[in-house]
């Protein structure tokens, strides 16, 4: 069994045929990102959207909320890029503003979820079968996750803005309550798969208790599939977001929200006018595109075969190399 | 008869679950600020009127009592009144589901029309065009919001090329609805013979059908090409290449197992579509128990929000009940367990 040393991800041969160095896990990382252009566009969009929320407020742009009445839903211009919806309001300005807004309650959201769902998925797991309070209060939890999960998530979430009152804050706490059931239950699965690992129960007879196993073992072989999830449901948690906002029952009206904007081009639309739901959908979608490829990249590196497939233009120039080199 | 024992233990465990969501959701309901008292009664209303209307509707005693006697009544098969209809809640959503349970299959039946086929051939060679193809399609129709998707397909085809009807509901103002028999307008209009209707039931359905069936192909079309890629590896197809059958005849046995996960996949789905197309309903005004839901909700309306709440579980439950035994009588192995 100790024989069995699970390789580390910087002992193997890099990626793309053998002409990079091996570095490190980051050098390593982007040798593979560089080798798959959609998930390289997946991190620059993400991180592309965030750097524009941040720096918007700094831009030489329109105000995000003082409407201009005289400039009604006028279409893209030089001075409106994006034109101006029927408040008068510049969505050029408005959709760089939304990112602080939309990918703050995504990350906030996805990330409380998946804190308390890690820990209560944890303790399910290695509580599961076992006697007394412990095994009861697992399988306590799991029900609780089924009920929880039974419920049609977007009336779930709208009950609990409507509970809580309308704001961000809301929001949040929704989205990440609706959310973790699925945290909880990827934890206790990996969990329940990595507590039969040999490893784990040479530990345990080393004398080793729940704490010990949960962090030397559990986490870091269930770090991937976690993260994974999380990019995915941050992307979720955006179009959730903007779904509440879209009926009203989310980020309140002035606010540069791009759930909200769509909502408010939506009249306008059936008469032709187009601009004020169309580019923030458009950036929305980008930007759940975006965490939907992180989330992909993720889950293709933690699968060995997937990371060292080579991609295709890394093949070609491998299989190249070879003939090469067989040649003289 | 296993099949049966199965089936009874499935509806023994449901009880406790609807139990159980029912307890969440009326606790969670209460919760909300607003009393619907003085809404239903206008704000001209006396005090003693209020509470007069309190007693009656049994406001005045304590939420845990509330929930009993709104149990008592569940069992009886009264989902007690809405409010802002001053319908029975059961009356109410008899009306409103059809429209529901009839944008939903269709919109599935055009999901698993786009995702199987898509999927299956991506799954025979993941290095494929077919596969990088069908990359790009999940990983960019998966992005996309419903309700925006629903707004662009609005502007193009009604706005701009005028090839569809606008978006006011199920039915033009103008045309008859057909005698209602399954609740479907398009299968109605069928069974009566009315072209007429159907026409304009099948124009309005185009839109929506098309929005959700794109969107929601992805799940459907993921999960095929991971089951067939997964097979590829398996014996059987090994074993089915290496005596020479066609590509397609292996597709075919590949189909055979593939199945039933995607038949899986398609069950969840309905469950989550039933209780989610809340806001395709509101683009294209619909008139389905989601718009019925968010205005419940947002109206403090509780017998009907309850009444949406269930009905979506009940729904879901038996979808996964049907799928389990769909699922049993596609795989034989499942059987003899």
């Amino acid at each position: 069994m100790s024989d069995h040393v699970p390789a580390r991800a910087t002992d193997r041969e890099p990626v793309g045929g053998g002409a990079l160095p091996a570095v490190g896990l980051a050098a390593e990382f982007l040798a593979f990102l560089k080798n798959r252009p959609s998930f390289l566009a997946g991190y620059m969009i993400v991180i592309g959207m965030a750097i524009l929320g941040l720096l918007a407020p700094f831009l030489p742009l329109h105000s995000p909320v003082d409407a201009d009445a005289s400039a009604y839903l006028l279409p893209p211009n030089l001075s409106h890029p994006m034109g101006t919806d029927s408040a008068g309001l510049d969505i050029f300005s408005r959709v760089l503003h939304a990112p602080r807004v939309d990918l703050a309650i995504a990350l906030i959201s996805t990330g409380w979820a998946a804190l308390v769902g890690m820990a209560l998925g944890s303790a399910t797991g290695l509580w599961q079968g076992r006697r007394g309070l412990k095994g009861a209060g697992a399988v306590l939890m799991l029900r609780i996750a089924d009920i929880v999960q039974a419920f049609p998530v977007f009336a779930l979430a709208l009950v609990l803005v409507a509970v809580l009152g309308q704001g961000v804050a809301s929001i949040v706490i929704a989205i990440g309550l609706v959310n973790i059931p699925i945290y909880l239950r990827l934890m206790r699965s990996e969990t329940l798969a990595i507590r039969q690992h040999g490893y784990v129960e040479a530990a345990r007879i080393a004398g080793a208790g729940d704490t010990y196993v949960l962090v030397r073992h559990v986490l870091p072989n269930a770090t991937a599939p976690l993260l994974a999830q999380m990019t995915i449901n941050t992307g979720v948690a955006v179009l959730l977001a903007a779904g509440l906002s879209f009926l009203g029952a989310g980020v309140r009206a002035p606010t540069p929200e791009w759930g909200s904007m769509i909502a408010m081009g939506f009249q306008s639309i059936v008469t032709g006018q187009w601009w004020p739901s169309i580019f923030p959908g458009l950036a929305l979608a980008l930007t759940v595109f975006g965490l939907g490829r992180i989330g992909a990249s993720i889950q293709a590196w933690s699968d060995p075969r997937e990371r060292l497939r080579p991609a295709r233009r890394a093949w070609k120039a491998f299989l190249a190399a070879e003939q090469g080199e067989a040649l003289p | 008869m296993t099949v049966l024992r199965y089936l009874a233990m499935r509806l023994l465990f449901a009880v406790p679950q609807l139990f159980g969501i029912a307890l969440l959701a009326f606790f969670l309901l209460k919760l909300i600020p607003g009393d619907p008292v003085p809404m239903m009664l206008g704000p001209l209303a006396t005090q003693e009127a209020v509470d007069k209307m309190r007693a009656e509707m049994g406001l005045d005693r304590p939420v845990p009592a509330q929930f009993l006697a709104y149990l008592d009544r569940l069992l009886h098969g009264d989902l007690g009144r809405s409010w802002q209809t001053t319908n029975p809640v059961l009356v109410d959503l008899a009306e409103r589901l059809p429209a529901t349970l009839e944008l939903v299959t269709l919109s599935l039946i055009l999901a698993v029309a786009i995702g199987l086929p898509f999927g299956l051939f991506a799954g025979r060679k993941p290095d494929g065009m077919t596969a990088r193809l069908a990359d790009l399609f999940s990983t960019g129709a998966g992005a996309l919001p419903d309700f925006w998707l629903a707004l662009v397909l609005i502007f193009v085809f009604y706005s701009v090329l005028n090839v569809v009807p606008p978006p006011i509901g199920r039915l033009d103002f103008a045309v008859l609805p057909p005698p209602g028999i399954t609740g479907s307008y398009v299968v109605d209009a069928l069974l009566a013979g009315d072209w007429e209707a159907f026409r304009a039931a099948a124009g309005q359905l185009v839109l929506p059908v098309a929005t959700l069936g794109l969107i929601y192909s992805v799940p459907i079309l993921t999960m095929t090409r991971a089951t067939v890629q997964r097979l590829n590896d398996s014996d059987f197809v090994r074993f089915a290449n290496a005596k020479g059958l066609r590509p397609l005849r292996v597709t075919r046995h590949a189909l055979r197992n593939a199945l039933p996960s995607v038949v899986t996949v398609i069950g969840v789905l309905y469950g989550t579509l039933v209780g989610s197309v809340v806001l395709v309903e509101v683009v294209f005004a619909w008139g389905g128990v989601g718009q019925y839901a968010v205005s419940a909700v947002l109206n403090a309306d509780i017998n009907a929000s309850l009444g949406f709440i269930l009905a979506a579980a009940v729904i879901s439950l038996g979808v996964h009940i049907v799928v389990d035994l769909v699922t049993l009588l596609l795989d034989p192995r499942l059987r003899t367990e």
